[in-house]
């Protein structure tokens, strides 16, 4: 293995001898691929000449650099503008490592040999990176050796590797699809923790969706950050993508006018919905609840019923389906059927069979500690939310939502970083 | 529909909130100049040299005006902290020096914290070997559950105690016009004495950690240059009042304990100052402000070291993480906490000297950092349009060159003084 830090400032040597120049840099361009290809060398001679040699000139780099041609025989790399420079860009910046799903800083670069070619195959994120860089490579092996205990070097593949800096649009890209494969909870844990230029940046290139998982996952200050970086007809748009409760709460947190903008951007629909959920207190059942749930009416029979959640467009868009919630007249909510006792009933069953007026449920206003109860005392995925007047259902509460007061799954997002933030 | 739902609040309180959100981390870092290291500095300072020293205050609080604004600039630009562009701009070598520097400087600020919690219990008796293991434990466990927001309030009003020196020089009458020399002609004393208790002032007030600590929340709130001059504001407005609270601890200390020739060695004699004021409750007031203004700095201070060390190597950081995910994090957390409050513990040890001598420490440190945060902040690649002002720049350079003289002026002092 060959490691980016042990080459620059290094001599370059040509196939006769004669030096020509010191490394400044190692510039790579197919990012995207796997095990990109050293494209090109920056050069430096006597301190004020650059020049970019053709990777495809390298005969050796190590132990010594030495090229495979006579120095007056170099011929120079044309850039294209979209190379990235490994010294000035990656080492020692942070990385996104996509495996580990975690933030990293870049010790060194690893540098192999396949066939004529020289690729870079990875990132030295350990401590042993960081003692070679130090020059205490030695001293730790030996120290490894006395006291008998394994230095173990943190090497990450280069698929792996998510560059964040995003100053060049088409690497930004290649980022972007890396960060992407990983989950919305784990893209959001480390838009946390870095700065807002660069999660703004890396997140406006999603598309409406994952940039609203990702959201909903996100701490507020990351959310206002990225919100505010998007015109308002984005902003809207991805605001429809989020689930009602969750951008009710972003909304909530918003100033009046900003909020009022991008609520009027909305669809009606949306609009309305999210509306009705800011009107409810934010410890409230109605403030915790969502306004997408799936249902059907009473004199559907169990075949109806599954092709309905099968084919209809509302049924798809409901993310969170553990009961199929039987609505009569008025939207009375009638009776409820769980998942499992659908799909194992005989076809033609009515799921009249099913009704039944004591559905366990909350109202708007029900605190949320007394929802988290119920939910927890009867073991429910979720529980309907009933309007105490007019009987109306209006939405279910899920169980993590419920459960976040006792045990907060986005606890995260209270905790600041700092004393003073 | 289309009517508001959300109560709307009048236009002003929304203006005055935004502005009370971004005003905080200046006003923290500034408070902080006054923590048990700065009241014992200022105290003896006061009581050693009567007025001589109160134009380093004034010269200081111009440096820490712009050294912090350049931190905070930093901060909002890059929206990074300056352990990371120190790493990301100057690579392992420099970074690692700047971090053990750093380490040092806070370690031994932390340890002056604890010295406080310790003279603080011993005004009224109680053994440091009960106060000072009680305060860590309390202090470690309040900043490992992230509880700050209620106890760093509680500590902010602990800290109002300190206010009482304001009260104080109107009772002490101190003499108007010595003071006016002193600032129009300022005087050193070539003594060893005089130049450590002269680069503990100056240790005290502009710290590496408030450097690092500023500009870390400043990017963490993510201010951007369009709000940056409150932020500007904030900064400007919290070193000037810190620092005229520096003053006036000195003033009061000079009006009453160095006239009447008390030297100050102890927390009991640094209280006499306030008997004027306070009589018989003096040393509650001044074991009152040393308590609050130590806690609230082991509050901050280990685990912005920590969060400084973890961003330059790239470890995994944050209260969020669990002990497995993050475990030098959490090793060195607790490391700062334990050794600090270990060392403060080592019988006899001698507080006050302690807390001053941390002081000339960070004062003797502060060269190297300073010279990497102007660097930093003249990078046009890092900052682009918002580098240095020269002026920024001359007050800068000038400070440092005064730490730099001052601290080389220390170790040849035997030699500058058979010369002159």
């Amino acid at each position: 293995m060959i490691y980016l830090s042990n080459l620059l400032n290094q001599k370059v040597w040509d196939a006769f001898g004669h030096v020509v120049g010191q490394v400044e840099d190692i510039l790579v361009s197919h990012t995207d691929q796997a095990m990109p290809p050293i494209d090109a060398i920056l050069l430096k001679k006597n301190n004020s000449d650059v020049r970019l040699i053709k990777g495809e000139l390298i005969a050796t780099l190590w132990p010594t650099i030495a090229l495979s041609v006579d120095q007056r025989e170099l011929s120079d790399y044309q850039p294209h503008g979209h190379e990235l420079h490994l010294k000035k860009r990656v080492l020692d910046q942070q990385i996104v490592d996509t495996e580990g799903k975690r933030l990293v800083r870049v010790n060194d670069v690893v540098i192999a040999r396949k066939n004529q070619q020289f690729l870079v195959t990875g990132v030295d994120v350990g401590i042993r990176g960081l003692l070679r860089r130090l020059g205490l490579d030695t001293a730790a092996k030996f120290l490894a050796k006395t006291f008998n205990f394994k230095l173990t070097s943190q090497i990450i593949a280069w698929e792996d590797v998510a560059s964040i800096e995003h100053d060049d649009p088409l690497r930004l890209k290649v980022s972007q699809e890396r960060l992407v494969q990983m989950e919305p909870v784990d893209i959001a844990a480390i838009l946390d923790d870095l700065d807002h230029h660069t999660s703004k940046a890396l997140l406006q290139g999603f598309d409406d969706e994952i940039l609203a998982d990702t959201l909903e996952q996100s701490s507020f200050e990351v959310q206002q950050a990225i919100l505010a970086a998007m015109d308002p007809e984005r902003a809207a748009d991805v605001l429809e993508e989020m689930d009602p409760d969750e951008a009710a709460d972003l909304l909530a947190d918003l100033d009046d006018e900003r909020s009022e903008q991008l609520l009027s951007l909305m669809e009606d629909e949306d609009e309305i919905e999210i509306r009705q959920l800011l009107a409810y207190p934010e410890n409230s059942a109605g403030g915790i609840m969502t306004t997408e749930f799936a249902w059907v009416p009473g004199d559907f029979n169990v075949e109806q019923a599954l092709t309905h959640l099968r084919t209809s467009e509302e049924a798809k868009e409901d993310e969170f389906m553990y009961y199929l919630y039987i609505l009569g007249n008025d939207e009375k909510l009638e009776g409820v059927v769980s998942l499992r006792d659908l799909v194992t009933a005989p076809l033609d069953k009515s799921l009249q069979d099913w009704a039944d007026d004591d559905v366990v449920h909350v109202e708007p206003l029900t605190h949320q500690n007394e929802t988290a109860y119920l939910v927890a005392k009867y073991d429910l995925m979720a529980i309907p939310v009933i309007d105490p007047e007019s009987h109306k259902m209006l939405g279910i509460v899920t169980v993590d939502d419920a459960l976040d007061t006792v045990l907060p799954t986005a606890w995260k997002k209270r905790i600041p970083r700092f004393a003073g933030k | 529909m289309k009517d508001t739902i959300k109560k709307s609040r009048p236009v002003w309180l929304s203006k005055f909130l935004f502005l009370l959100s971004i005003l905080g981390p200046g006003l923290i870092t500034a408070s902080a100049d006054n923590d048990a290291p700065g009241i014992a500095t200022y105290s003896v300072a006061g009581a050693t040299y009567g007025y001589k020293l109160i134009w380093v205050i004034l010269v200081i609080t111009i440096g820490e005006v712009v050294i912090l604004e350049m931190a905070a600039r930093m901060g909002a630009v890059t929206g990074k902290g300056t352990a990371d562009l120190i790493r990301e701009r100057f690579g392992v070598k420099i970074s690692t020096l700047a971090m053990l520097l750093l380490i040092i400087a806070n370690l031994a600020t932390t340890v002056a914290q604890f010295a406080g919690v310790a003279a603080a219990g011993e005004l009224f008796g109680i053994s440091r070997y009960i106060s000072v293991p009680i305060a860590a434990v309390v202090m470690t466990f309040i900043v490992l559950k992230a509880e700050y927001k209620y106890v760093e309030r509680v500590l902010l009003v602990l800290c109002l105690a300190s206010l009482s020196y304001v009260v104080a020089v109107f009772t002490v009458k101190p003499d108007w016009a010595a003071i006016g020399q002193a600032i129009i002609r300022p005087q050193i004393e070539l003594t060893g004495d005089f130049l450590v208790t002269m680069l503990a002032v100056i240790g005290t007030t502009i710290t590496p950690w408030a450097i690092y600590y500023l500009q870390a929340s400043v990017a963490d709130r993510g201010v951007d240059m369009k709000e940056y001059r409150y932020t500007r504001l904030d900064v400007s407005f919290g070193s000037a009042w810190g620092n005229v609270i520096s003053a006036f601890i000195l003033i009061v200390t000079a009006a009453t304990l160095y006239v009447n020739g008390v030297a100050v060695n102890d927390a009991k004699d640094a209280a006499l100052a306030l008997q004027p004021l306070a009589g018989e409750a003096s040393s509650i007031l001044f074991s009152v402000g040393l308590l609050g203004a130590s806690l609230l700095a082991v509050s901050v201070l280990p685990l912005s070291t920590t969060y400084a060390f973890c961003e330059a190597y790239g470890f995994e950081r944050g209260l969020n993480r669990k002990v497995k995910e993050a475990p030098v994090f959490y090793g060195m957390l607790i490391a700062i906490m334990a050794i600090s409050s270990l060392v403060v513990l080592i019988p006899n040890a001698p507080l006050f000297q302690m807390m001053i001598l941390s002081q000339t420490l960070n004062a003797m440190l502060l060269p190297v950092l300073l010279i990497l945060v102007l660097k930093l902040a003249n990078s046009k690649e890092i900052m682009g349009k918002y580098t240095n002002s020269k002026l920024t720049n001359i007050l800068a350079i000038g400070i440092t060159l005064l730490i730099l003289v001052v601290t080389i002026a220390l170790f040849f002092e035997p030699l500058l003084n058979k010369i002159f």
